[in-house]
């Protein structure tokens, strides 16, 4: 419990530094009011120019120092509210954004980290089970070929050969259509973010699972005459799975990154849309709040991948 | 094909892998480095070799291009008839500049607060181990995305900008190596002789830490021209000039791909096979001088 609470300390004081980080960057080089007024901001000398420059200072709080500024907003953001948008009339706020936005992420990253742990458990259970033997060695030179190869390059791969000549997934992403065709349209974007992502967890299993094989207990369940496939699926794979799923967890914050580019190429309007958009536009305030939400995610799920550690290793408990 | 045991630092007893102590880099790293120099070398000579010229218009009179791959365009031509092959040369210079000088700045100050963290320990180390943390917890596109659009989005900025993202993998390597040197005995012979601080890194540190970061720079260089791809895909990359990632873009509509897929493909193989390249080249020279604990 000690230990869960430090972790959790750890992480407030690194979500704190990261806004802190950003709030400050995108106040002391960027130009809020320029991007909520644009070339009006520059006009002093006329005086109903002037009046919007207060009024906007006003509403948008910008005549306050920045600390008091940045305690404001992490005040209101503790409460999930992400203030206003930096744009003329400030709608819609950023949290209804946001609302719209992540879940189709979130979807996106789920059904990635699933198909992704879907193929590379039985891959490198195969791998495994066929050391040193012409199976493996494909696979390990196949799983190093999709590690190299970088996600928007698959992604126009896959677009390619499964969406234009095959025609079997839709290119694009329509947000209004119902439930089951959307996720049919999640599968391309989804499976360009897995491919690689499986090829890294089926390197680390397989090398993994060929430690346990050595082991004395392995020896003895064959000995009793557990049939291999039972051997490694019930007493190697278990034990096998620590690296796994350390990656597992270090590796949300690469796909985070890899699934703004893939919503690009698919046309997802999710979160990496937005932030694209937002940055163009100058929006600090739904940066901001992307930012913050892919930390606080990147940061969670690390501190679910420790406790889940001592789910699945008792020796870890104390 | 190297194991994977070394890449997470995870080590698999030798008992694991019997009959694989290789001692020997293998023909494939000199095929990964000759094609490398060979990149390297169209690229820097591009402007003196008998190339098209990357930005004039081969528009054949009565046709529309893009035009297929030919004997004239070996690659094919873009929409604009634009000759590709000499496009990907040209895109390569920049390309290249981006991961050399990201990893040259990566390695430099990554390296550098590395090796003080680790022979300095206390305080100092406490203090450059959370700025790495700090910088490891930004989802490494995103920081990326944040600096490029509030300085500017030129060649240097997007190198460096690639770079500060080196900073916290290749100071962590730096780190542990440095931890592992310290307190052997040639660093105490050094100690007791006199040596400062100073030279004892430079002069005793320095040497053994070179060699784990140079297979790290060879992965490094891939990651970040990798990285600038991605960048070019959030219409991020460099503003002038064209690089691999902005080539491979400029096809990649699905009206473009279904009916020239040529222009997307010609860049992505020739930067896919350098990204193997550098990838392989990498993992040999780990696998060779036995470097342990590398994480990218």
């Amino acid at each position: 419990m000690n230990y869960l609470f430090q972790r959790l300390a750890m992480a407030v004081m690194l979500l704190l530094a990261v806004s802190a980080l950003t709030f400050g960057g995108m106040n002391l080089l960027g130009d809020p009011l320029f991007n909520i007024l644009g070339p009006v901001a520059a006009d002093t000398s006329n005086p109903t120019s002037v009046a919007k420059i207060d009024a906007a200072k006003e509403k948008y709080y910008l005549d306050r120092p920045l600390p008091e500024r940045y305690v404001r907003w992490l005040g209101d953001m503790v409460t999930g509210d992400f203030g206003v948008q930096f744009s003329s009339t400030g709608e819609p706020p950023v949290t209804n954004l946001l609302k719209e936005r992540t879940p189709r992420t979130f979807q996106l990253l789920v059904l990635a980290q699933f198909m992704a742990t879907a193929i590379s458990i039985p891959w490198a259970l195969i791998a495994a089970a066929r050391v040193r033997r012409p199976t493996d060695r494909i696979s390990t030179v196949t799983s190093f070929l999709l590690i190299a190869l970088p996600n928007f390059a698959l992604g126009i791969i896959l677009k390619y050969l499964l969406g234009i000549k095959l025609g079997w997934f839709p290119l694009t992403y329509t947000a209004s259509d119902p439930f089951f065709s959307r996720l049919h349209q999640l599968i391309l974007p989804a499976l360009t973010i897995a491919l690689p992502a499986a090829a890294v967890y089926q390197r680390l299993l397989r090398t993994d699972l060929v430690t346990t094989l050595q082991e004395d207990f392995i020896l003895m369940a064959r000995s009793k005459g557990v049939p291999r496939r039972r051997v490694l699926v019930r007493h190697a794979l278990r034990p096998s799975l620590f690296s796994f799923i350390t990656v597992f967890g270090i590796n949300t914050g690469a796909l985070i990154g890899g699934s703004l580019i893939v919503e690009t190429i698919f046309r997802v309007p999710g979160l990496g849309s937005a932030i694209v958009e937002a940055i163009l536009r100058e929006d600090f305030p739904v940066v901001l709040a992307i930012v913050m939400i892919a930390t606080t995610t990147f940061v969670l799920v690390n501190i679910a991948v420790d406790l889940l550690y001592s789910v699945l290793d008792p020796r870890v408990r104390r | 094909m190297s194991e994977p045991s070394a890449e997470t630092g995870v080590t698999v007893p030798m008992a694991a892998e019997p009959g694989r102590v290789q001692r020997r880099i293998g023909i494939g790293f000199w095929l990964s480095m000759s094609w490398i120099v060979l990149v390297v070398l169209a690229a820097v000579l591009a402007p003196w070799l008998p190339l098209k010229d990357p930005d004039a218009n081969y528009i054949v009179t009565g046709t529309r291009p893009p035009y297929g791959p030919s004997w004239t365009h070996p690659f094919g031509t873009d929409q604009d008839a634009r000759d590709l092959f000499s496009r990907v040369i040209f895109g390569a210079r920049t390309s290249l500049i981006i991961g050399f000088v990201a990893i040259s700045f990566g390695m430099i100050i990554g390296g550098g607060l590395g090796i003080i963290a680790g022979y300095y320990r206390k305080w100092v180390d406490r203090t450059i181990s959370v700025v790495m943390l700090i910088l490891l917890s930004f989802p490494a596109l995103i920081l990326a995305i944040l600096i490029t659009s509030l300085i500017d989005r030129g060649l240097f900025t997007i190198s460096v900008t690639l770079g500060i993202l080196a900073i916290a993998p290749v100071g962590r390597l730096a780190r542990a190596a440095t931890l592992s040197f310290a307190e052997r005995e040639f660093v105490t012979a050094a100690r007791s002789l006199g040596a400062s601080n100073g030279r004892i890194i430079v002069r005793e540190l320095l040497p053994n830490v070179v060699i784990p970061m140079a297979a790290l720079a060879l992965l490094g260089m891939a990651v970040a021209i990798v990285a600038e791809g991605g960048l070019a895909f959030l219409g991020l990359s460099i503003e002038k000039g064209f690089t691999w990632g902005k080539l491979i873009l400029y096809g990649a509509g699905a009206r473009d791909l279904e009916r020239a897929p040529w222009i997307s493909f010609a860049p992505i193989l020739v930067l896919f096979i350098t990204v193997l390249a550098l990838n392989y080249a990498g993992d040999r020279i780990r696998d060779y001088f036995d470097v342990k604990e590398i994480s990218l």
